[in-house]
């Protein structure tokens, strides 16, 4: 068990003694043996997929029986302050979920365990290279998501405009927007929302720029291309085609999207089952691929990852559950809950099956072209920068131009500190 | 008897009244006005009324959005426009929230926590605060500055320092763990020393004239002359321990251990909450703390009133 006996802190125990005493009672709640069976502690932040987690940990206590596993979940607004709390502390699950913004700061901190014995070939390489840092494997890949335009066939049809081609451009998807738009029923045609991986990563990379270099040193901000990918968005608001960005703060875009407001919006993977369980737009809504900008339709892709706590108890173990929670018989059950794409090769098609109304391989096909999540070793001290400088850009209170220029200029200054 | 101590407790009759009093300034001047304002005025308490009762529409909007989503579908909880009223009447939103976590577990881990740091409060801090206040000692005022000191520090600050010290105790995940650092506060001794100073030194020395000693004097003449001392810090640590999530989420990981208050922050999914269950577990979560106010109404009131806060 995860109690351990009072070992440090001599200094605290004593200031807190007087207190020990009054509960001494109540400290004592049982701890099992220490040998013989194993309990390992699984972090995730997502309670949509905390079934599909329970059944992946049943399936490794059924070759592992004297393994179980709890599952441990934190929702993610406070996962990540709880984990840095624990995980200082010398505690924190044995086994939890990572995301690329983080990886490169808990595996640089040796926090993380390296993961030598797993095989990399069955997972996506853009996955892979999330995960690794200084060419040492961290994690493994459990999943994946990319960008798609969903769109609301209904208002399509009222239009009397034809659904997206697969090899659509900017160009037709303006036109597009623009012929759904009607201010009279209170349509966008678009919604030119403030999301980085959804929309203006996308497009950044569409137009030919980078929003980080795949080592960590450069940005793409400031260049013409990037200006080109966050036009793309911040002209549909200025020609009336998207909500204001006071609108969107109001009311949520997807939550437009899903009232039927908005005609066509970008989102990802996860969308999918939210879409599927939401009667009002389970039947009207479908997916198309991402339009293609100067430099093709790239999505970014980004996905979780298993890693183990390199200060836990039973690191053997753990790496074992490590892996099999990313490998081919969990992806397997992940795919049947239709939550996420199970990263491993091969096991997609039973989660496009899972929606046969959504044309969902349009996700699947994104891998061909996908480019990496933006990261970094210190990913929020550039998010924070960028946050801030779009905001008043998408707001209209600066010039994207200006903007841009600002973000190549201190973006690139939170990387070098990061070199130092 | 002897005749100081007899002196004494006719002071203390007459210094309950006077020492409530001082606390509610507001309600004394109030009358004191209300003549003054006399019969030309007399439509005046209708415009009060009428801006009363549109502060008190915006402060129930809030309960009543909760309580009417609660029974909506999840659709019509999302909905562009929204509607006020839910249609169709949905029931099954409370037996969701009993499904998908143990509430009578939650419900009684926040009642502990409640309850016990409640009663550490009032016993430490009343300790303490009257320490300071009556007790002459060797660096009285510097350590008092040292715990005022501790109200400037925020709490993430030391969540990560108080974390090791409960981990190194072994109260990661344990009742302990929750309860005990929040027995006690650097607040609450503050709000009792001003407290006691401000009750007049007189009748505690009268006791110690007749020879009771330190403990007696406080247990048997301060301490029911700080009454309301104490019930407004009742008020604000049952309802901090109640609402308190950061250091109940960060120390507790089984949902067995887990208060309310975490319990209903786990509803919140990452690209998708089911907000009537989550609405449904609030107000569920909100029920007792309002039974409590009904209740104790005239005590809140008062607290409130001592402090001019509302936490």
């Amino acid at each position: 068990m995860r109690h351990s006996a009072p070992r440090r802190y001599a200094a605290a125990v004593l200031a807190l003694a007087p207190a020990l005493a009054l509960t001494a009672c109540a400290g004592d709640d049982g701890t099992a043996a220490a040998d013989g069976p194993v309990t390992l502690t699984y972090g995730i932040w997502d309670k949509n997929q905390e079934p599909a987690m329970r059944q992946i940990a049943d399936a490794f206590t059924e070759t592992h029986p004297d393994v179980t596993v709890e599952i441990e979940l934190t929702p993610f607004a406070d996962y990540w302050t709880k984990l840095r709390t624990a995980v200082s502390g010398g505690t924190g699950p044995d086994v939890f979920w990572m995301n690329g913004p983080n990886i490169q700061a808990y595996a640089s901190n040796g926090a993380l365990e390296p993961l030598a014995d797993l095989d990399t070939s069955g997972y996506p390489q853009g996955l892979v290279d999330l995960y690794t840092v200084d060419g040492t494997v961290y994690g493994a890949p459990k999943d994946f998501d990319t960008i798609g335009v969903w769109y609301n066939k209904d208002l399509f049809d009222a239009a009397g405009v034809e659904y997206p081609a697969d090899d659509w451009t900017w160009d037709d998807y303006v036109e597009t927007a623009e012929r759904l738009t009607d201010p009279d029923k209170g349509v966008w045609g678009s919604a030119a929302a403030l999301n980085d991986q959804q929309n203006y990563y996308d497009t950044i990379a569409q137009a030919g720029a980078e929003v980080i270099s795949s080592d960590g040193t450069t940005t793409g901000y400031g260049t013409p291309e990037a200006l080109t990918g966050l036009e793309f968005w911040t002209d549909q608001i200025a020609a009336g085609l998207s909500p204001t960005q006071e609108q969107m703060t109001d009311t949520s875009p997807e939550t437009l999207f899903t009232s039927g407001k908005v005609a066509m919006y970008w989102s990802g993977s996860w969308s999918a089952v939210a879409y599927d369980s939401n009667e009002a737009v389970a039947e009207s809504v479908d997916v198309a691929p991402l339009p293609a900008g100067p430099e093709g339709n790239q999505s970014v892709i980004h996905g979780v990852g298993n890693v183990v706590n390199a200060g836990g108890e039973h690191k053997d173990v753990a790496a074992q559950f490590a892996a099999f929670a990313s490998s081919e018989e969990a992806a397997t059950i992940q795919a049947e809950a239709g939550a996420v794409i199970p990263a491993y090769t091969g096991t997609q098609q039973a989660w496009v099956d899972a929606m046969p109304q959504y044309h969902l391989d349009v996700f699947i096909d994104a891998l061909e072209t996908a480019v990496p999540y933006p990261a970094s070793r210190n990913t929020s001290a550039w998010t924070s920068v960028q946050d801030e400088v779009l905001t008043q850009v998408w707001s209209g209170n600066l010039e994207p131009a200006e903007g841009n220029a600002q973000l190549g200029e201190q973006v690139q200054a939170a990387l070098d500190a990061e070199q130092e | 008897m002897s005749e100081a101590l007899r002196e004494a407790l006719t002071d203390t009759a007459s210094a309950r009244p006077a020492a409530t009093a001082a606390t509610r300034p507001a309600t004394r001047t109030a009358p004191r006005t209300a003549p003054a304002a006399t019969t030309p005025r007399r439509r005046q308490p209708w415009v009060v009324h009428a801006l009363l009762a549109a502060g008190a529409v915006v402060m129930v909007f809030p309960f009543a959005w909760q309580l009417l989503t609660a029974f909506k579908t999840f659709q019509a909880s999302v909905q562009v426009p929204p509607s006020i009223l839910p249609d169709p009447w949905v029931f099954t939103n409370f037996g969701e929230v009993f499904a998908s976590m143990p509430f009578g577990s939650m419900f009684l881990n926040s009642v502990l926590l409640t309850v016990l740091r409640t009663a550490g409060q009032v016993v430490l801090c009343t300790m303490a605060g009257y320490a300071f206040a009556r007790l002459s000692f060797p660096g009285r005022n510097v350590i008092f500055v040292a715990f005022l000191s501790v109200l400037m520090v925020p709490t993430q600050l030391y969540l990560l320092p108080q974390y090791e010290i409960v981990q190194a105790l072994g109260w990661l995940d344990s009742l302990p763990g929750l309860v005990m650092p929040g027995i006690f506060s650097a607040f609450g001794t503050f709000l009792m020393r001003q407290f006691f100073m401000s009750l007049p030194a007189e009748l505690e020395e009268a006791a110690r004239l007749d020879g009771a000693n330190p403990w007696q004097a406080f247990s048997r003449v301060m301490v029911p002359l700080a009454r309301p001392g104490i019930v407004a810090l009742t008020v604000f640590t049952v309802l901090w321990s109640w609402n308190d999530l950061l250091w109940p989420l960060v120390v507790t990981t089984s949902p067995e251990k887990m208060p309310l208050s975490v319990g209903l922050a786990q509803m919140v999914g990452l690209h998708g909450t089911d907000f009537p269950v989550l609405m449904a577990g609030a107000l569920l979560a909100t029920l007792p703390m309002l039974v409590t106010f009904m209740v104790l109404q005239r005590q809140f009131i008062q607290g409130i009133a001592f402090t001019g806060s509302k936490g």
